[in-house]
């Protein structure tokens, strides 16, 4: 937050008498303005000369911060927000697409768990070839090199047209919607987030439907333990900022987060307890290898039923 | 000595007093789980859970308790007609679970109605069924436009929504004609990890007085502003707070305790008797524990095979504590108590 003495330009009222008061009380930014009990400093202007004109001061740095937060919106309007811009976007998987309601929707952190091989990469491949091909841009942020160009293809020359022709300018528009970008650790993603928030905000980048995160896990275990609170206010910051792109800019977030051994010989998701509250939709992902099956699972959603033993709202996903 | 007179005479009796706060600060019914215990503006509810145990929807149909009106057009649907405030400082509200859920209860109470009166009448089924599937577009978007919402990335965005919500208060009052009962938070923990890694002491300048957003000023600060709203405007205050059940740290809590209980095995059962076992894990300062006048569990529970599809939950009342615990679930228009 800006200090005072950076504001005066802005907001004449700041001027320096006020900003010697506010100094009094240890008061020197808004965000210092905000840890302080307002009804005591309109008091103490009393013992000052010009108390008028302090406490215009005071409104005057109020109206600042009633600019700082998020509107006020009522049921309605977010209903029609949400009926307008938050729409569902295929992943090209049939029976998932049926088993989500339409697919990923716009709006919502979805996330991906699963042992490896169970599946993420390839249903975020997947989604990417289907909304890149009639939805528009997509970001792909890319951990692990798992980005597979030829598979994507494999998935739009299954879907095209057959004629040779359609299939190559079909596959030249996918390509082109799709921006890959490999992230390696967490502070490059944040780096990436943050432009890509700036150019949505200053419009430099439009029609950008779905960002894929390939795997997030990967890149925030490495920050997570020895005792401090960095590692996890790194990763609840790296979720609100994914929030706050998805619901603001219409967007559709992917995440996927892979497995590790639990307790018992069980396995747990990489990311757990602090985690768990972040993301909209939990999905769980596993696969019978020897019937080559995969199948789905909700742990979470906000109006879906959450299976918690997992037996019902299974679908299979057999292999294509 | 007229004065003083005056001062023992006092300044209403009890009966004015009783009167006078029950209509300033009423009891509001609320659906289940959070019906056993009577509830009034100027409380502090925290419900306390895993994540995800209902906690966000126990808040949903609690607010559609609240915009509903009383009566409609003639029917009946037992609502209070009031505002509700919701602050989303976990920023995953999804408005399509409030709004389906206010459809079906709309319906539902229509079906009620219509069923009644189609009883004393006339037995036509084909009639009640094209009501039944009908709701008031009209009731429904004045209901909904009764429930205000504003989303917070963060502490700072927090604290700036309490500091103006005075005004924020003042102006719907205005605009609907009608107060606010219910301020909800969900999830009061959501910015514990930022907060708590935030420097205590801010860069740059060497101030030792100087307060920066530290877990415990941010809390402080919060407490605060909700209690001074609460004297202005009463209203019942309903937070979430997220937290893990069965880890090491409560394992921990209950050696020190010197309770040798088997952690793994806290089921329902042996709740009551472990009452004193803390069964969560608490991370919030003092000062909003404290704060808190009233506090309940809800956990998932195991046996939800009996039920089919809808997953059962179990609530218990810790602060004051009370030995039942209610097993609930929700149906399309509501939670229900199952037993």
């Amino acid at each position: 937050m800006p200090l005072f003495s950076s504001m005066e330009c802005d907001y004449p009222l700041i001027d320096p008498n006020f900003r010697d008061f506010c100094a009094s009380h240890a008061i020197y930014s808004v965000e210092d303005f905000l840890l302080h009990d307002l009804y005591v400093l309109v008091i103490s202007t009393e013992q000052h000369h010009n108390s008028e004109r302090l406490k215009e001061g005071i409104t005057q740095v109020l109206t600042i911060i009633n600019g700082q937060h998020q509107p006020w919106v009522n049921g309605q309007e977010l209903l029609d927000d949400a009926l307008q811009n938050k729409r569902s976007l295929p992943t090209g998987c049939r029976s998932i697409d049926a088993f989500l309601h339409g697919g990923l929707k716009k709006g919502h952190l979805t996330e991906l768990v699963g042992p490896s091989s169970s599946g993420k990469t390839q249903i975020c491949l997947r989604a990417a070839s289907s909304v890149a091909e009639s939805w528009g841009k997509i970001i792909f942020l890319d951990s692990g090199n798992s980005f597979s160009s030829k598979r994507v293809a494999q998935f739009v020359t299954q879907t095209s047209d057959p004629s040779a022709y359609e299939v190559d300018r079909a596959l030249q528009a996918v390509m082109n919607n799709i921006v890959c970008l490999s992230v390696f650790d967490i502070f490059t993603l944040f780096e990436v987030l943050h432009q890509l928030k700036n150019n949505l905000i200053s419009q430099v980048d439009q029609h950008i439907s779905m960002i894929i995160i390939d795997s997030i896990s990967s890149l925030i275990t490495p920050i997570l333990g020895g005792g401090g609170a960095q590692g996890h206010a790194l990763m609840v910051s790296v979720g609100f900022l994914l929030k706050r792109l998805t619901h603001e800019h219409d967007i559709c977030i992917l995440v996927t987060n892979h497995m590790v051994a639990g307790e018992k010989g069980t396995s747990k998701p990489a990311l757990g307890e602090s985690w768990r509250g972040i993301p909209h939709v939990r999905l769980l992902l596993s696969r019978d290898h020897t019937r080559n099956i995969s199948s789905m699972s909700v742990l979470r959603h906000p109006h879906m039923e959450i299976e918690l033993s997992s037996r019902y709202n299974d679908i299979r996903l057999y292999n294509a | 000595m007229a004065s003083a007179r005056q001062w023992i005479e006092g300044d209403e009796t009890a009966k004015q007093f009783l009167t006078r706060v029950l209509s300033e600060r009423p009891f509001l019914p609320l659906p289940p789980p959070l019906h056993r215990i009577p509830l009034r503006a100027g409380n502090v509810v925290e419900i306390v859970g895993p994540s995800p145990s209902s906690k966000t929807r126990i808040l949903i149909q609690a607010a559609i308790n609240c915009i509903l009106p009383k009566a409609w057009k003639g029917i009946n649907y037992g609502g209070l007609e009031r505002l509700v405030m919701f602050i989303d400082l976990d920023c995953r509200f999804d408005v399509l679970s409030l709004s389906q859920s206010l459809k079906q209860r709309i319906i539902k109470e229509n079906g009620n109605d219509v069923g009644h009166k189609l009883n004393k009448v006339d037995d036509s089924p084909i009639g009640s069924k094209d009501v039944h599937a009908e709701y008031d577009e009209e009731l429904f978007a004045v209901s909904m436009r009764r429930f205000l919402y504003i989303r917070c990335y963060d502490s700072f965005e927090f604290l700036a929504t309490l500091k103006t919500m005075h005004f924020q208060l003042q102006k719907e009052k205005e605009a609907h004609g009608t107060g606010v009962y219910l301020l909800m938070i969900d999830s009061i923990g959501a910015f514990y990890w930022m907060d708590r890694a935030s420097p205590s002491i801010p860069p740059g300048r060497i101030n030792s007085t100087r307060k920066s957003l530290s877990l415990q000023s941010v809390s402080e600060s919060v407490v605060q502003e909700i209690q001074k709203i609460l004297l202005v405007h009463p209203m019942l205050v309903l937070t979430t707070k997220a937290a893990s059940l069965q880890d090491k740290y409560t394992t921990r809590e209950i050696r020190n305790t010197g309770q040798l209980s088997v952690e793994s095995t806290l089921d329902s059962k042996n709740i009551r008797s472990s009452a004193n076992v803390q069964l969560y894990r608490e991370y919030m300062p003092s000062v909003w524990q404290s704060f808190v006048s009233h506090r309940m569990l809800v956990r998932p529970s195991d046996d939800s095979s009996k039920y089919q599809k809808q997953p059962i939950y179990s609530s218990e009342w810790l602060l004051p504590s009370l030995k039942i615990s209610d097993k609930f679930t929700f149906n399309d228009d509501g939670a229900y108590i199952i037993s």
